[in-house]
């Protein structure tokens, strides 16, 4: 890694039918860029939503490497991580337009919530 | 019919379900949190979550005779279910109802980024279809109009639907 080489983190927020990002400095205090959402078509959720991801990602790369970015480390929230599909359809889109952007994707995390009240369901198996 | 009632801790499934038990007849109702403590239906413990870790294989057995019941739980659409009724409530909102529950700062929080991020929304359309998913938004509704929801969609009377909130605004 260069020393004019500077990193961020790409907080990615996929949820049912849309998906957000937040770029901020490595210590997660300082943001550098905020989208404003790509949201999907509902009646072509599957398809609308990679694709609203991407054009969301797209249009935020400019910003972010204007702003001195050439890496993203990316945590994802998402129900995609829940699943087996992890993570979601939306994070994965955003992924690969950053990367085709220009900029280098480091370590991708998944830090999506669990809900719980006393109990929880187990992670990574869906069950029925 | 067995019918699902789930959503994110905070939703108010237990305190809707409550007020509808007494109005069907024909319906057991089954509160699987309850059932899970009792016969210890569960694997392991999750210390940091203070939450037990569900057998949902065992719950799933433990069941498989009843027919005509509602399962209460944010676990129940884990279940083979015929319609699941998914309890929706604005993240903000949530937390505070959480709060006012008296449970933890972190649990909370954990909580309303799980509604703000259609968790259980998603894991329901997941394991059970956009035909058999009953979205029903509970943040500016009394519990009993929840429960006069959920009692449309026990009878039948309500169409499906899933996706018409978009609360992810609270995480940035
Ligand atoms: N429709 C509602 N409006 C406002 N507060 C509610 C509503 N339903 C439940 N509550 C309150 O919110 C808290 C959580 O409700 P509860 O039924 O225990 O939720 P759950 O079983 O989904 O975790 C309780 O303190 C309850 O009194
Ligand atoms: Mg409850």
């Amino acid at each position: 890694m260069a020393d004019d080489d500077k990193w961020g983190i790409a907080h990615v927020h996929a949820s049912f039918n849309n998906t957000v990002m937040t770029v901020t400095d490595l210590t997660g205090a300082e943001t550098i860029a905020k989208s404003s959402g790509g949201t999907a078509v509902k009646q072509n959720r599957d398809e609308a939503s990679p694709y609203a991801a991407m054009q969301m990602a797209e249009s935020i790369a400019d910003e972010i490497k204007a702003a001195g970015i050439t890496g993203l480390h990316v945590r994802v929230r998402g129900p995609g991580g829940n699943l087996q599909k992890s993570p979601g359809p939306g994070a994965q889109a955003t992924i690969r337009a950053l990367a085709r952007a220009g900029l280098e994707i480091g370590r991708i995390e998944d830090v999506t919530p669990i809900p719980h009240d006393g109990s929880r369901a187990p992670k990574g198996k869906g069950g029925y | 019919m067995r019918i699902a009632i789930t959503g994110t801790p905070g939703t108010g499934k237990t305190t809707a379900t409550t007020i509808l038990e007494g109005r069907l007849e024909d319906y057991d109702v089954i509160y699987l949190n309850d059932l899970l403590e009792r016969e210890g239906l569960y694997t392991s413990v999750d210390e940091e979550r203070d939450s037990k870790v569900a057998d949902l294989d065992a719950l799933e057995e433990r069941l498989a005779e009843r027919d005509d019941v509602l399962v209460e739980s944010h676990l129940s659409h884990h279940l083979p279910a015929d319609r699941v009724a998914v309890l929706r409530c604005a993240p903000e909102v949530l937390e505070k109802r959480l709060r006012e529950r008296g449970e933890r700062t972190d649990k909370a929080h954990e909580n309303a980024e799980s509604e703000a991020l259609d968790v259980i929304l998603s894991e329901a359309v997941d394991h059970h279809g956009l035909e058999s998913v009953y979205e029903i938004d509970t943040t500016d509704r009394e519990p009993t109009e929840v429960a006069d929801e959920l009692e449309a969609v026990v009878r039948g009377t309500r169409a499906p639907s899933a996706g018409e909130v978009d609360f992810v605004g609270y995480l940035t």
